[in-house]
């Protein structure tokens, strides 16, 4: 019989009911040895638990992640997003405490990371000039001051970085927003989806323009928003199960994310699974 | 089994596993100290640095082309510095040097720093007044560094099996050594969304309220914004902070009063202040709370008198010298990181050996007042001899070339009557720091001065036209 599927707001209404930081779902005989506070602004924090195994198995999503977008060896990747965005945690062993090799390091690149808070820009902008990273991940808000730090610095973004990622948890790039600054910054603008309470990650293929993510990592379903009816093949609410995850699993979680499952076949992945936003 | 669970990865690192700290000698305090080393006869400790140091000038020498330009610029070599007194003669190292590099390069990396592909490596960054500077954070200096600060957390009373709330989010280079140190003492992490700004010191008390840390680390700025959430939120610090055996703060000078009051106010066991830089100072209170142990074994600290760079003796103030004894990363030696501080000359009542130190202010931060030069440090511990004031914000308006009276601007939390306040505050003035007093009340200061503790008049009369 088929789990049921779990809306965020269960989560939430089982700690307020509980107590339990991790709302019901720390795996009996385990226990994290990191934990993060997550993004989400509901009624009370939620958190996220993780051992060795698990922040291992999460690095690796976003190694593929990092995979699509071709770094070499010897690359620097910038993000400018909070330490506690997946994105940075898992990128390099440097910054967490039981990581044993982050999805960077994974790849023999160098991370840089500039604190997540928008008048930060100009720092992110002297990281351009000064460091000339190859793949700069911004969190989404981050993106049009980062644009605009760049224009007063004087810098042709175009002149130091191949492509700009945006992420952000359960959200996503707005199309226009995209073209305005890539105009801007005569950078292509790719997207990282994540649901940081399922763990998930998905990125925008620069060949096919879908979003990849990896079946032995995630089972994926589309649903119904509203009824939770599965509508696979058939545009819905992303419905996530990390296979992964040991200390907090997540199973059937329903995310914010919006797509449609659609069929594998991109070159740079043929195996990968592919949704469309 | 400890928490961290088994030594495979540390062996596969080539890191012995270690996860409390192994007690080789005698005379240890029981559970107090980390190892022997602290309690080591002063003649050895300098001789065990004094090696360590001359092996990170040949590095820095043979390695590293930024140095052997600025040696061989003074005609120094390192077979010809053969004291601690010789080291003196390396010409100082100021961070507007190495930016004036970096622009001149055009790149971070302005041959200071060692490279280190074959594992992880990251990337940080300082900034201030002058710009931004970048710094390289290898994973040998992460263990090297990191393995010595495990000290100032055995110290701060970090065990293995604890949960530990971070300070710092994990691209700071604070971060970067403490997640070391908790993986290598087994302690259990928890770290709260966002960052270290105090507007986030929301999310910081639910974490604390949620996951009830037993050690809790961080920066003071955001523990003075806990404060002030719990003070939204109607939450007494002390419920709060239940559980909490142990906080470790850092960057910024706490006076005695403050933490003494701190620790009555949070009602945990202990309070400890650490003080250090990116650049290699690492200094750390013990149990006594009298000034911060220089850390022998990863920093040589030197106070020189900041016009003439001559050297001060212990129990002057002068500008804080340091040279770190790290050889991965970003080599900083002879840095002047331009703060203002003090060798304590008296040995400390814990009976560890190491020299302490206390970082009183940025020298930017001096002024004088009633013919007398003074550091905002000393105006803070001066207020916080009266219990209302304490941690209550206040800027010294400075006049170039020195006013006949200390002037402040101190915010009026609306906690207290003023009229009785400042007849005492004037009392104290001259009694503890010897001058007049001319004491200004305002409703908040501004915004742009939130944090800025010393205000040139010319810009405060300007604003208050």
């Amino acid at each position: 019989m088929e789990s049921p599927i779990v809306r965020l707001a269960e989560l939430v209404a089982a700690k307020l009911a509980t107590g339990d930081a991790y709302a019901g779902r720390l795996a009996p005989g385990r226990r994290p040895l990191v934990t993060y506070q997550l993004d989400y602004a509901e009624e009370t924090a939620l958190y996220l638990g993780l051992d060795r195994r698990d922040l291992q198995r999460y690095a690796e999503a976003l190694r593929r992640c990092l995979v699509l977008l071709d770094p070499r060896p010897g690359d620097t990747l910038a993000i400018f997003d909070y330490g506690t965005s997946p994105v940075a945690y898992l990128a390099s062993a440097e910054y967490t405490p039981y990581l044993r090799r982050g999805a960077a390091d994974a790849l023999g690149c160098t991370t840089i990371c500039n604190d997540g808070v928008t008048h930060m820009s100009a720092r992110a902008a002297e990281i351009l000039r000064y460091v000339r990273p190859r793949i700069f991940f911004l969190r989404l808000e981050c993106l049009a001051p980062f644009v605009t730090a760049c224009e007063a610095a004087g810098l042709q973004a175009s002149r130091y970085l191949e492509s700009i990622v945006a992420t952000h948890n359960e959200g996503s790039l707005d199309a226009s927003v995209r073209r305005r600054c890539q105009e801007r910054l005569g950078v292509p603008i790719y997207e990282l989806a994540r649901s940081d309470a399922a763990l998930f990650m998905a990125m925008e293929c620069p060949e096919c323009r879908l979003m990849h993510t990896w079946g032995d990592l995630y089972r994926v379903e589309t649903v119904d928003g509203d009824s939770l009816e599965v509508v696979q093949g058939r545009p819905g609410s992303l419905v996530v199960t990390s296979r992964f995850a040991r200390v907090c699993p997540a199973v059937r979680l329903l995310t914010r994310l919006e797509g449609r499952v659609a069929g594998p076949g991109c070159a740079r992945g043929p195996g990968d699974l592919r949704w469309e936003r | 089994m400890p928490l961290g669970g088994s030594t495979d990865d540390e062996q596969a690192l080539g890191v012995p596993a270690l996860t409390q700290p192994s007690p080789r000698g005698r005379g240890l305090i029981a559970d107090r100290d980390f190892d022997e080393r602290e309690r080591w006869p002063e003649e050895r400790w300098r001789r065990y640095q004094w090696r360590r140091l001359r092996a990170v000038l040949r590095t820095a020498y043979d390695s590293l082309p930024f140095y052997r330009k600025r040696l061989d610029a003074v005609g120094l070599a390192p077979e010809s510095i053969r004291s601690i007194e010789d080291y003196s003669q390396v010409p100082l190292l100021r961070k507007g040097e190495v930016l004036a590099a970096m622009r001149e390069r055009g790149t971070y990396a302005v041959g200071m720093e060692t490279i280190e592909r074959a594992g992880p490596w990251a990337l940080g960054m300082t900034s201030g007044t002058l710009g931004t500077a970048f710094l390289s954070f290898p994973q040998g200096w992460r263990r090297e560094t990191g393995d010595a600060l495990r000290r100032a957390y055995w110290w701060a009373g970090l065990r293995p099996g604890m949960r530990m709330m971070m300070a710092a989010p994990a691209w700071h280079s604070l971060a970067l050594q403490e997640s070391w140190v908790a993986q290598r003492l087994g302690a259990e992490c928890v770290i709260p969304w966002g960052t270290f700004l105090p507007r986030f010191a929301e999310s910081f008390l639910d974490t604390l309220l949620d996951l009830r840390p037993a050690f809790v680390s961080l920066f003071l700025p955001m523990l003075y914004g806990l404060l002030a959430e719990c003070r939204r939120r109607g939450q007494s610090p002390d419920r709060a902070f239940a559980g909490v055996q142990s906080v470790l703060v850092v960057g910024a000078p706490l006076t005695p009063g403050a933490r003494q009051n701190l620790k009555d106010e949070l009602g945990v066991g202990d309070l400890f202040e650490g003080a250090g830089n990116p650049e290699g100072l690492i200094a750390m209170e013990c149990e006594q709370h009298a000034g911060h142990h220089c850390f022998v074994d990863t920093c040589y600290v030197e106070i020189i008198d900041a016009e003439t760079g001559r050297p001060l003796p212990p129990g002057r103030r002068g500008s804080v010298v340091v040279s770190t004894l790290a050889r991965h990363g970003s080599v900083h030696l002879r840095y002047e990181a331009e703060d203002v501080g003090e060798i304590f000359a008296e040995p400390c009542p814990c009976g560890r050996t190491w020299p302490r130190l206390e970082i009183y202010d940025r020298r930017a931060n001096r002024f004088r007042a009633g013919g007398r030069e003074l550091l905002w440090y000393d105006v803070r511990e001066c207020l916080d001899e009266v219990p209302e004031l304490i941690g209550t914000p206040f800027a010294v308006i400075r006049r170039p070339g020195g006013s006949p009276a200390l002037r402040i601007a101190m915010e009026q939390l609306g906690r207290w009557e003023t009229g009785s306040l400042g007849p005492r505050i004037e009392a104290l003035a001259g009694q503890r720091l010897g001058v007049p007093l001319q004491l200004e009340w305002v409703e908040g200061l501004p915004e742009r001065w939130k944090g800025v503790t010393v205000i040139d008049e010319k810009e405060w009369e300007a604003a208050h036209v």
